[in-house]
């Protein structure tokens, strides 16, 4: 019998500030003393943590499938690039520019995704991110001709007492990508709790009952797949930062895969899961990257050539029978064993406040110990 | 003239070749409404299964349809112990259980097969000497190859029309097409069905990556990519549960790339329009097309219930 723990009780809080205390004991480790190689590739995880966040929110939560992240981070890295480099922006400014861009391609691909569903638009999107690589070099060849951005190499600002050099670099984009991953997690996390999240989720579920509803649906999914695309283009700016180059090659349609098989990983339609599958995803990837080759265990052909790749694809495979919800689904189905998170019950009200009690009713069935039923 | 009839007739050529992957994905779309992603990779391993078998000194033509077999076993197998079992637990498990396999497969190729990154050398399957054209009128040339390629493809198309329209067994197979359930409570074995369905599409994409090897006179580890994402489209293009759909939508994809990438070459010259270009071009048409038919050309649209 799994003891039972009320929503928003002192256990609940208690059993949140442990997790919380954690994650930051493990962000205050790697800060203090790891090398500028790990904290590097913490900031790629965070890259891909940030544009697997962004896919959740148009897939997971608004079940609109795009194989075109990829295009996203790529525009908002030229974008970013170009500006800083050729017109000496301040890269600050030129992330907010890169964001609104991306906002804007994201809307405009939005409508012809009205009309489309499931491997349609699977299908188009996946052609955006096929075109994109192919602009991407024109421009590269025509326009910029070297690839390289000096502007684009960060400088710590002098508050954060860090200075110019290459460790004290890395420690400063390892700090920065992780705010942006907050940012971009708790942009997605207030939508989804939010009234505006409700209807996406509506949409997703069942697109003619939420339009009687009142849901607007033209506008939610046009608007949610311009959000999903500017945080997509805050994962493609920071990727062109930590690089400080510009390649087309680095945004082509196994990107837009490789945020899907994140995203999946972790458990789509989850708040941690993108987060979870991404940091997963990378480090698996990495870990078989650099130990499999040495694996002569392995029979045969295996232990020899791209072992690593192979691998990666077997992992994937073996995983979905494990967690077919990902990562964050197995561990709630594994935690719902131990312990029962009862959420808070409705409460009676004789004047209903208008709006309130709407917002009330719907939290505590969002809530309802099923989440990886959703989807 | 010559230059449109020219352009035509190669096109249709390798047009054809996106309709067998096309088809290849359409009848696994069907059964099931996943689109498998790794269609291509598993077309590339089995022609690199295909490459394996000639070099032990078997004739190209019997080797190809070895590979076939096999990959018919394979693909029935894939079904049934990961696709079939994972279907069972989450809607998104298919879709990523092929990308895993795409992954896989490609990876595979490089391991199992040395030097198939950099490229190995496939027979040809048609006599493609330069003088083995047809003259046709205009001053157009037709290549015995192209031929081959587009006689090769009716040929299966046609095999799969008669499996469909003419025999119990494609009964069966348009029956869970059109309602699983219905299909089931009729008595049909839909479980075989599915097997049979990822068996069939396995083969076809065989003579699929076959034929492209063929042309290109070679097989290395990015070939099927592109040829996959054109096929996908073309399937789009055409409604992703219609077989005629498939084939058309191949055909004319194939037809549209050729013209979109030699004619501005004729007259801007080639620095503004690659091959890259054309196809971009192509993905551009097929934007329109759905946005006017969002379920293709040939596709049936379902009605929800609310």
């Amino acid at each position: 019998m799994p003891i039972a723990i009320k929503e928003s009780s002192v256990q609940h809080w208690a059993l949140r500030c442990v997790g919380v205390a954690a994650l930051a004991a493990v962000v205050a480790y790697l800060a203090s003393g790891a090398a500028p190689s790990t904290l590097g590739k913490v900031t790629e995880a965070c890259t891909l943590a940030i544009a697997a966040v962004a896919l959740n929110l148009l897939l997971g939560f608004n079940g609109q499938i795009s194989l075109g992240h990829s295009t996203f981070a790529g525009l908002a890295a030229f974008v970013g690039g170009y500006s800083v480099n050729a017109w000496h922006w301040n890269p600050w400014l030129s992330l907010g520019v890169a964001c609104v861009v991306c906002f804007v391609l994201g809307v405009t691909l939005g409508l012809p995704a009205l009309r489309l569903k499931g491997p349609y638009l699977a299908l188009v999107t996946l052609a955006v991110a096929f075109v994109w690589p192919t602009v991407a070099r024109k421009f590269l060849n025509q326009t910029v001709k070297a690839s390289t951005l000096k502007g684009m190499r960060l400088k710590p600002p002098s508050w954060t007492g860090l200075s110019n050099n290459r460790v004290d670099r890395s420690l400063f984009l390892f700090w920065l990508s992780l705010a942006l991953l907050l940012v971009a997690y708790v942009i997605v996390r207030n939508l989804r709790k939010s009234r505006v999240g409700r209807s996406l989720v509506a949409v997703r579920d069942n697109e003619t009952a939420a339009a009687v509803m009142g849901v607007n649906l033209a506008l939610t999914k046009t608007l949610t797949f311009g959000i999903s695309a500017a945080i997509a283009g805050i994962a493609g700016w920071l990727a062109a930062a930590q690089l400080a180059t510009l390649d087309e090659n680095s945004f082509t349609i196994l990107s837009s895969i490789k945020y899907l098989l994140a995203l999946f990983l972790g458990g789509a339609a989850t708040l941690a899961g993108p987060v979870v599958g991404a940091f997963t995803y990378f480090f698996v990837d990495d870990l078989l990257k650099t130990h499999a080759p040495n694996w002569h265990f392995l029979p045969g052909p295996l232990s020899k050539g791209p072992v690593a790749s192979f691998l990666l694809g077997v992992v994937v495979i073996v995983f979905v029978f494990i967690a077919p919800y990902g990562l964050v689904g197995f561990v709630k189905a594994q935690a719902r064993r131990i312990a029962l998170l009862v959420p808070r019950p409705l409460r009676q009200q004789q004047a209903p406040a208008q709006g309130d009690t709407q917002g009330d009713t719907e939290r505590t069935e969002q809530d309802s110990p099923a989440p990886a039923g959703e989807m | 003239m010559g230059h449109l009839l020219q352009y035509f007739l190669n096109g249709l050529a390798r047009g054809s070749i996106y309709s067998l992957i096309a088809l290849g994905l359409v009848v696994i779309y069907r059964g099931t409404g996943h689109l498998n992603f790794a269609q291509g990779e598993m077309a590339l391993f089995a022609t690199f299964g295909a490459w394996w078998i000639n070099d032990h000194g078997v004739p190209l033509w019997i080797s190809i349809l070895l590979a076939a077999a096999g990959a018919f076993v394979v693909g029935g197998l894939i079904e049934f112990s990961l696709i079939r079992p994972a279907g069972k637990k989450s809607p998104f498990a298919v879709v990523v259980i092929t990308i895993g396999l795409f992954q896989a497969f490609n990876s595979l190729s490089g391991l199992l097969f040395s030097g198939a990154a950099t490229g190995l050398k496939f027979g040809t399957l048609f006599p493609n000497k330069p003088t083995d054209f047809f003259r046709l009128p205009g001053g157009a040339t037709w290549r015995y190859e192209n031929i081959g390629v587009l006689v090769t493809v009716l040929i299966i198309t046609a095999l799969l029309f008669l499996l469909f329209q003419k025999t119990k067994i494609g009964l069966a197979m348009r029956m869970v097409a059109n309602n699983p359930e219905s299909a089931k409570l009729a008595g049909v074995p839909s479980n075989k069905v599915l097997m049979l369905s990822w068996a069939l599409s396995a083969a076809i994409g065989t003579i699929g990556g076959a034929l492209v090897a063929g042309v290109n006179a070679n097989v290395n580890l990015g070939s099927m990519f592109n040829v996959f994402l054109l096929a996908s489209a073309a399937a789009t293009l055409g409604g992703l549960d219609s077989p005629v759909g498939a084939v058309i939508g191949g055909l004319s994809l194939g037809v549209v790339e050729s013209m979109v990438t030699n004619y501005p070459k004729n007259w801007l010259g080639s620095t503004y329009i690659g091959a890259d270009t054309a196809i971009a071009a192509a993905f551009v048409i097929i934007l329109v097309v759905l946005l006017v038919r969002p379920s293709g050309l040939f596709g049936s649209t379902r009605v929800e219930r609310v």
